[in-house]
């Protein structure tokens, strides 16, 4: 068996795919298996092949999902690219059946690979949905807005594609915490990815203290318009989860965490 | 009273503000699809985004306050009554705008939902907050979500303004009878608040026509397959002529039911309700943060009725509903489990508890309606007028039912999968769709998201039941009356504020 091995990015896995397919062609789709690195655990019987990315393949891979698949497709496997777990040998699997039966895949729920997708695409959309109601933005001096965010599934770019469409017009960045990028968008300009130093991190870091006084005036009426008669801190915990109110003004510094 | 207008920061005036605001239950952004611009602030997602979730477990979507908790009127029921002893205070225009953008900018809230108690006269106070929504449009380009609730006896001019601006408006019955609204709402009728509510219901049809659409509201995609669905043609909704003008919207029968008991020739029909007139407005309406027309209340009406005030059953609460539904076609009916808040001898007693259960009862029956072609007549009767506590609407009816489960999962029709208890939806709408393509098993269901332990007594797949199990009444209400006991109290507070049904098939599937 080979096993084709490439890094945790989309234009890495549609190379990788590529490869193995082109492989595939001439010694089986059974004798190939799709990897994210680190590759965790190494069999013996195995041979490793790292794949780097390429621009070409990558639009090649894109392309014949779109044209001899379906759009909706393309979709299941973009959202499993960016799933926190290692999903590229069921996106394998997912377009070998995709290629032969065409757009009706994703429909053919009695297939365990097309089962898998639907489930990554549920859980990163779901994730991203996340991320339009629970991120919040630090303003600083009205200028520019600031936020943090530590995803689960890698979907800062998806969650900001919503906001540059909110609020085209202001200054505002989203950061990855744990990935350590930032998403940059200017006001009516394109938007952008970069890499941040751990002293950059740092110094954004602190936006999430500075002074404004619309926190204030949040965590008053968040603090006001809950119904004293109806509390039901089990049922705010199931529907605000207690991992993602870290970066939420309202439940800062403990506020308003009842753990009843 | 005591007054604390001068000087009042605006700290503490969205203090009092929006305590006044809470009881209202509506807080949804959802109904809409509009896209951002250039200079603009805001956009708007038709399934409605949530953005926090206050201690009571409910949505935080706008920023709902009141523009004043002055008020005039001496409803028993509400905080703001003019007999009432408390805090008041007032918003300027400006100030609902400021905190409207720079709360939306920070991704607090997806817009305002403005409401009022009613300040000197209906017509002021509906002016006042026009003001507020127009600043908000025009000066402020803000394009996000505005709900608006509009304030009885307004003038039709004001009305029409509201819409234009809003995207959702609602006038709230807040009691299903008239004889009800009598007694607990002394200055409202019930001509004040149907009227405005068809006239709203009519122009927002008449708009939509003449921006190309369908008169109606657009409806969960599955009512196009269930032939019993109140959305229906001829299953008593509005009824219209070719040019889809409406012929009759079957206002007379709410009145005989239940909406009203008094007036035999119909509290209104569609030929007294008029239409609010939006030609002089064109203006008005450009006004706002795009370049062209305004659509009027895109994202429909609504309204919110109170549960546990007066004495009305479940039965008459969920044929209200439905009128409502078909007569003006609302897009949501909001209900309220009654807090008591005021010593009043025509009221439930300070100690009583909030009708929690009831009010998911009614809301999961509401689901039923809208999404699985129920009836209200088929969930209730005049001789059994009240949900059962143990069991959900939708297993309380399959039980009524047994002759014609199990059904088979691999041949049977969209409504009958739907009526299963333990499908929804969305796990109805993936097995038509991989049964074309593949034998169903078990194991496959519970991927596409049925719930076995509530599904397994009423289906077969490929020919058998998952368990032998007799399909005998007793027998399974015991099962289901214990899989429920542990659901009801964390579903009923988990489910029915999260905006329509993005993650669960709402605890009634
Ligand atoms: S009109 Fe009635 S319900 Fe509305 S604020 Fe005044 S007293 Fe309260």
């Amino acid at each position: 068996m080979r096993v084709f091995t490439c890094k945790n990015r989309f234009e890495d896995m549609m190379t990788c795919i590529y490869d193995a397919w082109e492989y595939a062609l001439k010694h089986g789709h059974g004798n190939v298996k799709l990897m994210r690195e680190p590759v965790i655990q190494y069999s013996f019987a195995d041979e490793y092949v790292h794949i780097e990315a390429d621009e070409e393949k990558t639009k090649k891979v894109v392309r014949s999902i779109i044209r001899s698949i379906s759009y909706g497709a393309y979709i299941y496997v973009y959202y499993a690219t960016l799933y926190y777990e290692d999903t590229l040998d069921d996106i394998y699997r997912f377009l070998n059946i995709g290629f032969r039966e065409g757009a009706k895949v994703t429909t053919m729920l009695t297939e365990p690979s097309v089962i898998r997708m639907m489930e990554y695409k549920r859980k990163v959309g779901n994730e991203i949905h996340y991320s339009r109601e629970f991120i919040r933005f630090n303003s600083i001096d009205n200028k520019v807005y600031v936020c943090h965010w530590e995803p689960k599934c890698d979907i800062i770019y998806m969650a900001a594609t919503h906001f540059a469409d909110r609020m085209p017009s202001e200054h505002f960045m989203i950061i990855d915490d744990n990935r350590k990028y930032a998403v940059i968008h200017p006001a009516d300009g394109e938007m952008y990815l970069t890499d941040l130093s751990e002293e950059e991190l740092l110094r954004l870091k602190q936006t999430e203290q500075y002074a404004d006084e619309y926190r204030n005036l949040w965590s008053t009426f968040f603090e006001t318009i809950g119904i004293k008669q109806r509390e039901n801190a089990k049922c705010q915990r199931n529907m605000f989860p207690i991992w993602m109110r870290k970066h939420a003004v309202e439940f800062m510094d403990g506020k308003n965490e009842k753990m009843k | 009273m005591f007054e604390l207008q001068a000087g009042l920061s605006v700290q503490e005036k969205l203090h009092i503000l929006a305590d006044a605001a809470k009881y209202d239950v509506a807080c949804t952004s959802s109904g809409v699809d509009r896209k951002g611009g250039k200079g603009m602030l805001g956009n708007a997602r038709a399934c409605g985004i949530c953005h926090s979730f206050a201690a009571d477990g409910r949505c935080i979507s706008l920023l709902k306050i009141l523009m004043t908790n002055h008020c005039v009127y001496d409803c028993r029921y509400c905080i703001n009554r003019v007999s009432n002893d408390v805090p008041r205070a007032t918003f300027t225009p400006e100030e609902i705008c400021e905190l409207t953008i720079e709360f939306y900018k920070r991704n607090y809230i997806e817009g305002l939902f403005l409401s009022s108690g009613v300040l000197k006269n209906p017509t002021y106070t509906m002016e006042k907050m026009c003001e507020a929504l127009a600043l908000l449009r025009g000066k402020y380009q803000f394009n996000g979500y505005i709900h608006v609730k509009t304030i009885p006896g307004a003038s039709d001019e004001l009305l029409a303004m509201a819409g234009l601006f809003a995207d959702r408006i609602s006038v709230n019955l807040e009691l299903p009878t008239e004889a009800s609204l009598k007694k607990l709402a002394p200055n409202k009728s019930f001509q004040s608040i149907i009227n405005p509510m068809a006239k709203v219901s009519n122009t927002i049809a008449e708009n939509r026509l003449a921006l190309g659409k369908s008169a109606h509201m657009e409806r969960s995609w599955g009512n196009q397959y269930l032939r019993g669905s109140i959305f229906a043609v001829g299953n008593g909704g509005i009824e219209r002529d070719d040019n889809d003008k409406i012929v009759k919207n079957h206002l007379s029968d709410v009145s005989e039911n239940n909406i009203s008991n008094t007036d035999k020739n119909g509290i209104v029909t569609s030929d007294n309700s008029g239409v609010l007139d939006l030609s002089g407005m064109k203006e008005l309406s450009m006004y706002g943060s795009t370049n062209h027309i305004r659509q009027f209340a895109p994202a429909g009406q609504s309204t919110q009725m109170i549960i546990g005030a007066s004495g009305e059953s479940d039965y008459t609460l969920l044929q209200t509903t439905q009128k409502l539904y078909q007569s003006f076609d609302l897009k949501r009916v909001f209900y309220s489990a009654y807090i008591p808040i005021n010593e009043d001898s025509a009221l439930p007693s300070l100690d009583t508890a909030p009708p929690l259960l009831r009010e998911h009862r009614l809301y999961q029956a509401d689901w039923l309606l809208r999404f699985y072609g129920f009836q209200a007549d088929e969930l209730l009767s005049e001789d059994k007028p009240d949900f059962n506590v143990q069991l959900d609407p939708k297993c309380d009816w399959a039980l009524r039912h047994l002759d014609i489960f199990p059904i088979e999962v691999q041949t049977a029709s969209y409504d009958m999968i739907l009526r299963v208890p333990g499908i929804g939806p969305r796990s109805a709408k993936r097995i038509m769709q991989a049964r074309r393509y593949g034998s169903l098993n078990y194991d496959s269901l519970k991927k596409m998201g049925v719930v076995l332990k509530r599904a397994h007594y009423f289906i077969t797949c490929g020919g058998h039941m998952m368990f032998k199990t007799p399909i005998e009444e007793n027998y399974i209400t015991r099962q289901l009356t214990a899989v429920n006991a542990k659901e009801n109290w964390q579903v009923t507070h988990t489910e029915q504020y999260r905006q329509m049904s993005l993650f669960d098939d709402f605890g009634v599937s």
